[in-house]
């Protein structure tokens, strides 16, 4: 007898759509093993499967009491089934023509009764069948049948789902990637944006201070503006991506509180129109010094108090800063900016601190801006574990205010001497940038400050310029091609033993640089684009440093002398004491501070303290007190390589004075 | 007059001892707070002369033992550059005599210690 083989008309697409669904030979599973079951109870069989035809076989996904996972599809009774839209049913396989004689029905899987529905897939292929089978002549009632249909359907959607979820996983990845690619293309153009704003910003500053008439400084003066508003906007972006990705780090520095809110105040002072009031209001015993991030909390008031001062067009603008509660260790602080402007809608109040929504669409092209400002705000103070609230009437103005709680400062923060710039003589600066306009800027800015200037290309070139002429201060980018900022930086410590001050500029602004900057060894930080001030105060602060380094330290022996009853002898003990241990212990205590060893450098900073008493060295013990209380809070900020600097060149000029005794 | 002295750091230790024993009183030294409560368990000292932070046993440990375990009620000054004010609250409680904060003036030190031995300068 000849096998039959009938092949759908639409073979080729009907494959096609059953490879789709990547069943085949796939492992068994619930949700389909739980569907033939259901099929063999309630069609009372003792032989049921789910199964899919390819080219040559039936593939049993799921099967009851057939105990093979694939048949020839020559064989299989299911190539009938799928050529029909409509259940197959046959009662009794020995009155059936095309059946009676086959292997199947007179031995083998002994078939004498078949039912089966094809499994259709929304398209309109049948990829396969779920039947049911007896050794028994049956007939399926009409509920039967209907179940039958009904669990073919739940089998093709579950198929569904799995591509659609196989389908959902791929997407999601490609998202995800794609956020990650939008976040670091977000920030790379920023950074590769601030560059040349970088240049823009600081030639017409200088541009500025040159002869000009008058509409040439109303254009430079436009110039200033844009290019300053600019740079709110790639700042805006460039920390927005920084939050998104956690890599925005909240510093914690003592700092002058009431100096920031009048700075803030003062900055802000100069944009209020006349029909405005403008208040500050300082609670009497706020504290002057607190612990935390002073440039976060500018950032945030700037933006609030900016808003409040666009949308009011009369009435006040008031800043005011409450003590609400004070711990032995803590302030708890309320900062609030109030005014009396347009107002927001009460059902415009909760999305505001969303991102690029205004209360009104048409705020933005009435009053301007990013439409980042509130979001970034709303981060900056949940990142500081606080929460920003606002209260609004339509009309009648606005109230942001957070509750920020601040560390008491605990350490005295020696004061820099202010030094005016002739003080500082005729510097020679060393500047190490590859970028020519950055090159450009940066002499004529230095030029500006009536001090001399070369310029190496690379790291590399820095050091060779470095070992043949000698300068007082040497400018570093971070990001040059050979050798950049940081390895430059360790060599000249570290190779060339050279404490000549280094400063740090770079675009980036990116966490952990400006530690990474300390730990290397260099002496100041200047984030790119930088204003001529800044850097001039930054040289000013190092050079100062470094001159009272220099400054010829005077010893007083006074305690020594009372200590010794005036034996010169124990007198010389005491300095060779000095001289054999002190050093060596300040080595210890930076290799401890190197290897992040709190409870040992707290101990050796302590315990050194003593030493420099006896010797009245009030400025290193003053350094070395800073250091212990960074240690006992077990979190090093680069106060302490500061301070270890400061301590070492002391004790390295203690110990010159001593030996020359 | 004998005194016990405990302060780990060496430079400040000698000069101590030197300048008091240029005073006239004996001076037995030590750089750790275990020795020194040993020496004082088996001799007679005048005076008990402690720094706070010692490796071993730290000078408030010296104290308190020196008064709840010895019972003994020889003046004790403790010496610590702690400016914390608690310290020194503490020390007191526990039954120090005196609390000198480093940096120590000698001649500070010197009228103290007279105070408590009641010697006439």
């Amino acid at each position: 007898m000849s096998i039959e083989n009938p092949v759908p008309d639409n073979e080729f697409e009907r494959l096609a759509a059953l490879k789709r669904y990547n069943i085949l030979d796939t492992l068994p599973d619930h949700a389909f093993d739980d569907a033939t079951k259901l099929v063999s109870y309630i069609c009372g069989v003792p032989i049921a499967h789910i199964s899919f035809i390819d080219e040559s076989r039936q593939w049993f996904k799921s099967e009851i009491g057939i105990g093979v996972s694939e048949v020839p599809r020559e064989i299989s009774f299911c190539k009938y089934t799928i050529l029909e839209s409509e259940m197959v049913e046959i009662n009794d396989t020995f009155l059936n023509e095309r059946l009676k004689d086959d292997p199947n029905v007179t031995g083998g899987f002994k078939v004498r009764f078949y039912a089966g529905v094809p499994l259709t897939t929304p398209d309109g292929f049948n990829i396969g069948t779920i039947c049911a089978i007896d050794h028994v002549t049956k007939t399926l009632d009409e509920n039967q049948r209907n179940a039958l249909s009904i669990i073919a359907k739940h089998v093709i959607n579950q198929l569904e789902i799995q591509t659609k979820n196989i389908e959902l996983a791929a997407q999601k990845k490609i998202a995800e990637r794609a956020v990650f690619a939008k976040d670091s293309f977000l920030a790379n153009m920023s950074h590769e944006i601030r560059t040349p704003l970088n240049a823009i910003i600081g030639f017409t500053d200088l541009l500025a201070q040159t002869e000009l008439d008058e509409t040439q400084r109303d254009y430079i003066d436009s110039v200033q503006i844009a290019g300053e508003n600019l740079l709110l906007i790639v700042n805006d972006i460039l920390d927005l991506s920084k939050i998104e990705s956690g890599n925005l780090a909240i510093d914690s520095e003592p700092f002058n509180l009431k100096k920031t809110l009048k700075h803030v105040y003062n900055l802000l002072k100069v944009k209020v129109p006349k029909e405005v009031e403008f208040n500050l209001f300082l609670d009497a015993d706020m504290p002057e010094t607190v612990v935390g991030d002073q440039v976060r909390l500018n950032q945030i008031l700037v933006n609030l108090i900016g808003n409040a001062l666009k949308f009011t067009h009369d009435g006040e603008v008031t800043v005011s800063v409450k003590k609400v509660e004070e711990t032995e260790d803590h302030y708890s602080l309320r900062f609030s900016v109030k005014d009396t402007g347009i107002g927001i809608p009460e059902d415009k109040l909760k999305t505001i601190f969303e991102r690029f929504t205004q209360a009104e669409e048409s705020t933005t092209r009435r009053f301007g801006g990013t439409g980042l400002g509130l979001n970034i705000v709303k981060q900056l103070v949940e990142l500081q574990n606080a929460q920003i609230q606002v209260k609004s009437k339509e009309g009648r103005g606005s109230e942001f205010f957070f509750i920020l709680n601040y560390k008491k400062a605990s350490a005295i923060v020696a004061p820099v001497k202010p030094l005016s710039k002739n003080e500082l003589g005729n510097l020679k600066i060393l500047l190490c940038e590859d970028n020519i306009l950055n090159q450009k800027l940066v002499r004529s800015v230095i030029q500006n400050f009536g001090f001399e200037l070369d310029i190496a290309e690379n790291g590399e070139e820095g050091i060779e310029l470095l070992s043949q002429n000698k300068y007082d201060l040497i400018l570093m980018d971070l990001q040059m091609p050979v050798k950049d900022g940081y390895q430059t930086t360790e060599y000249i410590r570290n190779e060339m033993n050279l404490n000549i001050p280094i400063i740090a500029m770079t675009a980036h602004s990116l966490v952990g640089e400006q530690e990474r900057c300390y730990k290397v060894g260099m002496n100041a930080y200047v984030p790119k684009p930088f204003k001529q001030a800044v850097l001039l105060k930054t040289i000013k602060t190092v050079m100062s440093q470094d001159l009272e380094q220099e400054k010829k330290r005077i010893i007083d022996f006074s305690i020594l002398d009372e200590m010794a009853c005036d034996d010169p002898n124990f007198r010389k003990e005491m300095i060779n004491l000095f001289i054999e241990k002190i050093p060596a212990q300040t080595e210890q205590l930076a290799e401890a501070f190197k290897n992040n060893e709190h409870d040992t450098v707290k101990k050796m900073a302590h315990n050194m303290k003593s030493s420099l008493d006896i010797f009245m060295l009030s400025d290193l013990t003053n350094c070395l007190s800073i250091i212990e209380d960074e240690a006992a809070r077990g979190e090093f900020t680069s106060e302490t390589p500061d301070k270890l600097n400061i301590l070492k060149c002391g004790i390295e000029e203690t110990v010159k004075i001593l030996k020359e005794l | 007059m004998r005194i016990v002295l405990a302060e780990d750091n060496d430079i400040l230790r000698k000069s101590l001892s030197f300048f008091l024993e240029s005073k006239g009183f004996t001076v037995d030294q030590f750089s750790d707070g275990k020795d020194a409560l040993e020496a004082i368990e088996k001799n007679n000292y005048d005076l008990v002369l402690t720094d706070i932070n010692m490796p071993g046993i730290s000078g408030m440990e010296i104290t308190q033992h020196v008064r709840e375990t010895i019972n003994s009620d020889v003046p004790i000054i403790i010496l610590t550059s702690s400016g914390v004010e608690q310290t020194e609250l503490d020390s007191f409680d526990i039954g120090a005599n005196e609390f000198i904060a480093k940096p120590i003036s000698p001649a500070v030190l010197l009228v103290r210690i007279n105070k408590l031995l009641k010697i006439k300068a």
